[in-house]
């Protein structure tokens, strides 16, 4: 059965979209078929890190929710552009970076069922095995709405007690939806912490299983999205952090 | 000012050739010690350690070829240059002895000129070798010390005759120790401060924002509509 992780946090810039990535480029290397979808309408970027520029993309999930297309016909199959051995497939389903088409979504919102459906046939017809949402931050409508079909809910906070409160908020909330699995990454971790003393604290704290504690990484900062982290130092004991949480996923 | 003078051994069964030719290499300044074959060259060469070797070829027991072959394949010896100590008609030999990896040759009866000139151009090759071995050396421990450094097990004691040379792998071993005390110091002060993760949560701040958010229409909407949406994913 395929499987629809939603990667969340109540806060930007916490590594979503860089840990929601490197993931999935994990997961195609070694075999999985694999699509990400961005439902960040308010502020896309996840195709930067993928190397897709806006002008490459036709069709997007705005373009879907609107009925210009297909959900299928938005995907962007960027397997061939992570310069590795890919041995599953990658697809990229881009939400629009146009600002008439950012605030049009934002105005008139869109049908929760329509959205569903799509994500229905995108994994039907891509004969996908993984589909990650990478959300906007906080808990407005289109994230609560890929909360709620997810089959899992990943939840990234950095050491910070503005990420303590959020992250506290929305697994409340996720509670209340009955989200099937929620599970937490502690990111950009200093040095100076014990990471086995943050995992046991984070867990005790929520109630909820820890499937990662990532190191705070000077070379992620400097790539500055250019391109994935896990490509670029395969060797790197991050790198390995995300295999085990692409492991543990499909576990 | 260098000191051309070295530590020389002199191995001949000929008693007087060898007497002969310490003399003459005691005249011009160098330490000298003999030995009457093979064997016990080699002995001392392993007790000791010798400049230059001036190696007869024809001897009893071990001959020149047997001394010249076990310093060759000895790692700590065959930089030791020889010089092999020969008659004229022992061309031959010579020309094996050089193949095998002597320094130079001396032909018998000796000409105390010559003999002054091929020691003074071995120690001095010999010397310039020990240079190139100590550099090689140093040079070893410093790359050493980076893999250590790496490895969190550097010894700043490590560097100490590195540090002392007067060059610029002197200056490169001063640095980098400095550096590295730093980088440890730096490290020792942070195991020092291993921050604890404290996590404080406003119960009631919490639990109004959740209701900020479950209690709007969509949230309720949402709710009732969850298990259609999750039909429709699980294609059920």
């Amino acid at each position: 059965m395929s499987k629809i992780i939603c990667i969340h946090s109540f806060r930007g810039g916490t590594g979503k979209s860089n840990t929601t990535a490197n993931v999935a480029a994990l997961l195609a290397a070694e075999g999985r078929r694999v699509g990400v979808v961005d439902t960040d309408i308010q502020s896309p970027g996840i195709h930067v890190l993928f190397g897709i520029t806006g002008k490459e993309i036709a069709y997007t999930l705005n373009d879907y929710l609107w009925k210009k297309c297909e959900m299928a016909q938005a995907a962007h199959d960027v397997s061939g552009r992570l310069n590795a051995e890919v041995r599953g497939k990658l697809y990229l389903i881009p939400s629009s970076i146009k600002v008439d088409e950012i605030t049009r979504v934002l105005r008139e919102g869109y049908d929760a069922q329509l959205l569903t459906r799509g994500i229905r046939q995108l994994i039907d017809e891509l004969k996908l095995d993984v589909l990650l949402i990478d959300t906007h931050p906080g808990l407005g409508e289109e994230t609560l709405l890929s909360i709620v079909i997810s089959h899992t809910l990943i939840i990234i906070l950095r050491p910070d007690q503005q990420d303590y409160e959020g992250t506290g908020v929305t697994l409340e909330v996720a509670r209340k939806l009955k989200v099937p699995d929620t599970l937490l990454i502690v990111n950009k971790i200093p040095a100076s912490f014990d990471f086995e003393d943050v995992k046991s604290q984070v867990e005790q704290t929520y109630r909820c299983p820890v499937i990662a504690v990532l190191p705070h990484s000077d070379e992620l900062m400097s790539l500055g999205s250019g391109s994935l982290y896990c490509l670029r130092y395969p060797e790197q004991a991050l790198t390995e952090h995300y295999s085990r949480i692409a492991a543990t996923l499909l576990a | 000012m260098i000191d051309k003078t070295g530590r020389l051994l002199v191995v001949d069964d000929n008693r007087m050739n060898r007497l002969k030719l310490s003399g003459v290499l005691k005249q011009q300044g160098h330490t000298v010690l003999t030995a009457e074959n093979g064997w016990q060259a080699l002995e001392m060469i392993h007790g000791q350690a010798f400049d230059v070797i001036l190696l007869d070829i024809i001897m009893p027991e071990m001959d020149g070829y047997g001394v010249l072959e076990s310093l060759k394949k000895d790692s700590s010896f065959r930089d030791i240059p020889v010089i092999v100590i020969s008659a004229l008609d022992e061309l031959d030999s010579i020309v094996h002895c050089i193949k095998m990896g002597a320094e130079d040759y001396l032909l018998k009866p000796f000409n105390p000129v010559l003999l002054k000139a091929r020691i003074d151009a071995s120690l001095e090759k010999k010397r310039l070798r020990d240079q190139e071995i100590e550099y090689l050396k140093h040079v070893s421990l410093l790359t050493d010390a980076a893999a250590a450094i790496e490895a969190e097990l550097f010894e700043p004691d490590s560097l100490l005759a590195v540090r002392k040379r007067k060059d610029e792998l002197g200056r490169l071993a001063r640095v980098f120790q400095r550096m590295a005390k730093e980088i440890h110091l730096r490290e020792q002060k942070l195991k020092q401060e291993v921050q604890q993760l404290r996590i404080e949560l406003d119960a009631a701040c919490q639990a109004q924002r959740v209701a900020e958010i479950t209690d709007s229409d969509y949230f309720q909407q949402l709710q009732s509509k969850a298990q259609d949406l999750r039909k429709i994913i699980d294609g059920s």
